[in-house]
């Protein structure tokens, strides 16, 4: 039972970093394949267009402090608490990583029929950023309350 | 095709904008045709096969309502998508409607209609309502009562303005939830039709005034050496 419980504690170490880079990494694709279409159809402002489509590779990088906050000394008090953290952050940041590149694919495709809203656009994508840095941040303040800090 | 894959075929598409605020299509035949070439087979033949329905420059001229009728529901048989056999029975409802009225105006009654002269669930209340000005379907088709009094009127072009209107606005309403999936690239196909179709009046109109310019100049030359 204790390897069991040991085994789901490295699983909450690892698992914001994965599930993150799980996340941005479909959030990315399906924003950059919106850039790519939007680039056949217009002359310019490609750059901006790249640029939107890397905003959910950002969840990548949040998962990554969550994994060093949490990588501590694996016991059995501190895995089961390591776990749901990790993995419920990990679960966050993955589904707003991959509904944030949605939200950035419509948001390229609106800005290439009308640059004037760009701005404006990218406001649902930068809600979804927000409630991915709630899960961070409030990840990193309960595995301050975890024990065994390295 | 995967759903996320329909986001660069849409992407690449210009916006279609306001239908009568254009004189011509955002994007060519040869264009479209180009960024259609990232569709599957399987959906460019669906697609192919709806526009060969939907659009009348594919039918032959010779082509009977009743071949229309059986052509559609072979395609409703075909289609497993619930949203794309809503819409062909949408527009052939419509087009029924829109035959009903010009069949009428042309002094046709209702023992004149054969079986299968129309499509949809109209055609009983059609026929039951064919002295009434909007067939009895006004709260079903608000715009009826609009377009026979244009017709009456001889208004071609307000008609024909009212009718591509109001196909436009039905497409918009089903292409709502509709943003980067194949719905949303047979919706936007469709609205280019209608585009190519308003734009095309256009040119037909230029051509005419061409030529009657055309005829008043060369008369005046017949005058002078006549």
């Amino acid at each position: 039972m204790n390897e069991f419980v040991m085994a789901l504690g490295w699983v909450g170490i690892y698992g914001p970093m994965a599930l993150g880079a799980i996340g941005s990494v479909i959030g990315c694709a399906l924003a950059g394949q919106a850039a790519i279409g939007a680039m056949i159809e217009t002359e310019s402002g490609h750059g901006r267009y790249v640029g939107i489509s890397a905003m959910p590779s950002s969840q990548v990088i949040y998962g990554i402090v969550v994994m060093f906050t949490l990588n501590r000394a694996v016991t059995p008090e501190a895995a089961a608490g390591m776990f749901g953290i990790g993995l419920l952050c990990g679960l966050a940041l993955m589904f707003s990583a991959i509904y944030q590149g949605r939200s950035c694919a419509a948001a390229i495709n609106a800005a290439k029929a009308k640059p004037e809203i760009f701005g404006l656009s990218l406001a649902p994508a930068a809600i979804v950023e927000g409630f991915a840095v709630f899960a961070f941040v409030f990840a990193l303040v309960l595995s301050a309350d975890l024990p065994g800090v390295k | 095709m995967s759903r996320d894959a329909y986001i660069t075929l849409i992407t690449s598409l210009p916006y279609a904008g306001e239908l009568f605020a254009v004189s011509q299509t955002p994007i060519s035949r040869i264009q479209l045709e180009a960024r259609l070439s990232f569709l599957t087979p399987e959906d460019a033949t669906q697609l192919q096969a709806i526009e060969g329905l939907l659009w009348w420059s594919s039918h032959s001229h010779e082509a009977s309502d009743a071949e229309i009728a059986v052509k559609t529901k072979r395609l409703l048989g075909e289609l497993e998508n619930e949203w794309l056999r809503q819409l062909i029975r949408q527009r052939m409802e419509f087009r029924t409607l829109v035959a009903a009225l010009r069949r009428r105006r042309r002094g046709e009654s209702a023992a004149d209609l054969n079986a299968d002269w129309g499509f949809g669930r109209w055609l009983g209340v059609i026929h039951r309502n064919w002295s009434e000005p909007g067939f009895s379907l006004e709260r079903a088709f608000p715009w009826v009562l609009e377009a026979n009094r244009l017709l009456r009127e001889e208004d071609h072009l307000g008609l024909e303005r009212l009718l591509l209107g109001e196909q436009w606005r039905t497409l918009d309403q089903q292409g709502e939830g509709h943003y980067f999936d194949f719905e949303a690239v047979v919706a936007y196909v469709l609205k280019w039709g209608i585009m190519e179709r308003w734009s095309s009046y256009h040119g037909e109109g230029a051509v005419r005034r061409f030529e009657n310019v055309l005829d008043d100049a060369v008369g005046e030359y017949v005058q002078m050496f006549a």
